[in-house]
């Protein structure tokens, strides 16, 4: 109970000192400062659909999925194609976005099934092997995504369904793109659904049990392996969403996938491996934390490579202070 | 001693090589040997680096450079059972700092290169030590995050670092005449040659010092390690800052080789290189490394064009990190003890087959 008081009072503390930074520094222009606030809120929910995956799989079967970012990518080039193929171009505009999504989604789930049926499933026993396969397995996904795609990194076209990547709002005189208030939302709303399915259901009964211990609950008369695919499944599906929904605003290369696994895995890490609490607070506070480091870097040191490390230099500055993360057991 | 009896060991440690010693006989007289098949000198021809000699000499320079880093990479990997996924930090920042002392500093060639040399490793030695320090003592997947990031913050920043020209890197040209790979390319070969002989026995003498086998009973069971009485966290260190010294030298030798400083050195293809061409190889083995590396750059050599069959064109050398990729897959499925590994099952096992046939029905 100590423990956990002290740990709401850290996030608080830090996230409002990050917007108080913020807000200092934007010296009372609330435009500049409200820019930063909505694209943290925007990075963080990104964050949370890539490190989610990342958090229940390792905590449920300890792997830590270094192939989540190629996910993502596959996500984003997936819905990039099937919106701007010449072949899809005789489906309505309005009907075009959402279907990638929904097939890139599919794709994603598909290869996660492959991934953990086909591939990891016979590496249980040897666990490092496992690390290094989701490794060269992210290799392979972000060549075979050059093979097929090519090199050069694509940007969404103009048109969009609904309108959504054009229409804009203003707050404090200034405009804002409405489509990442949108990614806001749908990220808001995929932590409710998953919390609900972790935390309501069956289902989700027995990954919670499992996370605490999988041997316990296959003693149980549990198949935990097939709770071990559904979970794997889910994870990459989840990230392949993300990149399907972030793609009409970052478009489709292959630096995505480096550019969000570490950012997911900083986020994994703050949280605490395992927690998915965590990973919904932490993904929004590592947001935050990019995007006023961005803002800060860009105005002030003229720098932008600061953005970039950041959430490698949080990642680092996490392990140093607090490895065991905000709600992480204080093991090991 | 007398004579008598270290002529027998002499011996015994030559018949246990001879594998190795016949291929470094090879190594040895390989230039000569193309020079005299081709009639290309080795030495270049018309006083430019050009012809065959030269230019598999320039292939295999780089195959002794990737062999120490492959080896070094080895001995945290294959040898303490410590997963990094940031190797080639320590081989981008040998190279940088050596550049770096070389070109901005006014110590001259030869003393530029003594120093920024030893700077380098003791960096590099220090910086795995500090890393090592701090993750190691959690669970093994911290250390794979960590060195990841790190490398990652490396490489990013540098390839935006004003000083260093951001991602064009810079030249080298202030390196002392007798290392100059252009001119004396065949002297560059046999100190790259030697520098692996060194390496690969180092690592043998230390893997089989009681240290070494500190390092193995960690890879086997940490906690049984610790459990005896071993400070695992002190093996683990010393196995991490000698292999990032060791993968700083490798650096060194590929900038001084390539004449150029750039942030590509500190990129993930020279962690994913040494990762793979030590599990192709043989994790864990003294041969493997070798073999990984000297199978996987020379092929990529021998491939890297475009074949065509039927109608198709397949240009192999486009989808090389794929096809790597899905070779790498299959080893760590199929065979996890790689090359050398497997090999030595396969022998076993006939052994094994034939031994009771042999006083049966043969």
């Amino acid at each position: 109970m100590q423990r956990t008081r002290g740990t709401y009072a850290l996030i608080l503390t830090l996230t409002v000192g990050l917007l108080a930074f913020s807000f200092i520094t934007s010296a009372g222009d609330l435009g500049s400062f409200g820019t930063t606030l909505l694209s943290g809120l925007f990075l963080g929910a990104l964050y949370f659909l890539v490190a989610s995956g990342l958090s229940i799989i390792f905590g449920l079967m300890d792997i830590l999925n270094f192939a989540q970012g190629a996910y993502f990518m596959v996500g984003a080039y997936v819905t990039y194609s099937l919106f701007h193929l010449e072949a899809f171009q005789g489906i309505d505009v309005n009907l075009r976005f959402p279907l990638g999504v929904v097939v890139g989604t599919i794709i994603g789930g598909v290869l996660g099934v492959v991934l953990e049926r086909g591939l990891l499933r016979p590496l249980y026993a040897r666990p490092i092997f496992q690390l290094v396969l989701t490794f060269g397995v992210a290799i392979v996904f972000g060549e075979g995504l050059k093979a097929i795609w090519g090199t050069e990194g694509y940007s969404w076209s103009t048109v969009t369904s609904f309108g959504i990547h054009q229409s804009q709002f203003e707050i404090f005189g200034r405009q804002f793109g409405a489509y990442r208030l949108f990614v806001v939302a749908v990220g808001v709303v995929l932590i409710v659904l998953i919390g609900l399915l972790l935390q309501r259901t069956r289902i989700g009964i027995i990954i919670r049990a499992g996370v605490e211990d999988s041997e316990m609950v296959e003693a149980l008369g549990i198949n935990v392996r097939a709770v071990f695919t559904m979970v794997f499944t889910l994870g990459c599906a989840v990230a392949a969403f993300g990149g399907a929904i972030a793609a009409p605003f970052l478009g489709a290369n292959l630096g995505m996938g480096n550019a969000f696994l570490l950012p997911g895995i900083a986020v994994v890490v703050l949280g605490g491996l395992g927690s998915y609490m965590g990973t919904a607070v932490g993904s929004f506070m590592v947001g935050l934390a990019v995007a006023v480091v961005a803002r800060f870097a860009s105005e002030f040191l003229n720098q932008t490579v600061w953005a970039s490390i950041t959430p490698m230099l949080l990642l680092i500055l996490i392990l140093l202070l607090r490895p065991s993360g905000l709600f992480g057991k204080e093991s090991r | 001693m007398q004579s008598t009896r270290s002529l027998p060991r002499w011996r015994r440690v030559f018949q246990s090589n001879r594998l190795y010693l016949a291929v470094l006989m090879f190594l040895v007289v390989f230039p000569h040997l193309v020079g005299w098949i081709t009639g290309d000198s080795p030495f270049g021809v018309g006083g430019r680096p050009r012809g065959q000699s030269v230019f598999w000499q320039s292939v295999f320079i780089e195959v002794f450079i990737l062999a120490i880093l492959t080896m070094s990479y080895n001995l945290i990997f294959g040898f303490t059972g410590v997963i990094s996924f940031g190797h080639a930090l320590f081989f981008g920042l040998g190279g940088y700092i050596l550049g770096l002392v070389l070109q901005m500093t006014d110590l001259g060639p030869e003393i530029g290169l003594v120093i920024g040399g030893v700077i380098g490793v003791a960096i590099c030695g220090l910086l795995g030590f500090l890393m090592g320090l701090v993750s190691l003592r959690l669970r093994g997947v911290y250390f794979a995050i960590f060195t990841l990031a790190i490398a990652e913050m490396f490489f990013i920043y540098i390839g935006r670092w004003p000083l260093t020209n951001a991602e064009d890197g810079f030249a080298l040209n202030n390196i002392p005449e007798l290392l100059n790979s252009t001119r004396n390319r065949l002297t560059y070969y046999y100190l790259a040659l030697v520098l692996v002989v060194l390496t690969f026995l180092f690592i043998r003498r230390l893997i089989n010092s009681p240290t070494g086998k500190v390092l193995l009973a960690i890879r086997e069971n940490e906690n049984r390690a610790q459990a005896i009485g071993y400070n695992t966290l002190t093996f683990k260190l010393v196995a991490i800052t000698l292999a990032g010294m060791m993968a700083a030298g490798a650096g060194m030798l590929h900038v001084i080789l390539n004449k150029k400083v750039g942030p590509e050195t500190l990129g993930l293809t020279y962690t994913v290189d040494p990762l793979l061409m030590t599990i192709i190889g043989g994790v864990g083995t003294h041969a493997g490394p070798l073999i990984g590396t000297a199978g996987l750059h020379l092929s990529e050599r021998v491939f890297n064009r475009e074949f065509i069959i039927g109608s198709t064109t397949i240009n192999i050398g486009q989808n090389w990190s794929l096809i790597l990729g899905i070779v790498f897959i299959v080893v760590v499925l199929v065979f996890p003890q790689g090359v050398v590994g497997t090999w030595a099952r396969w022998r076993q096992r006939r052994r094994a087959a034939r031994a009771p046939t042999e006083g049966g029905d043969v």
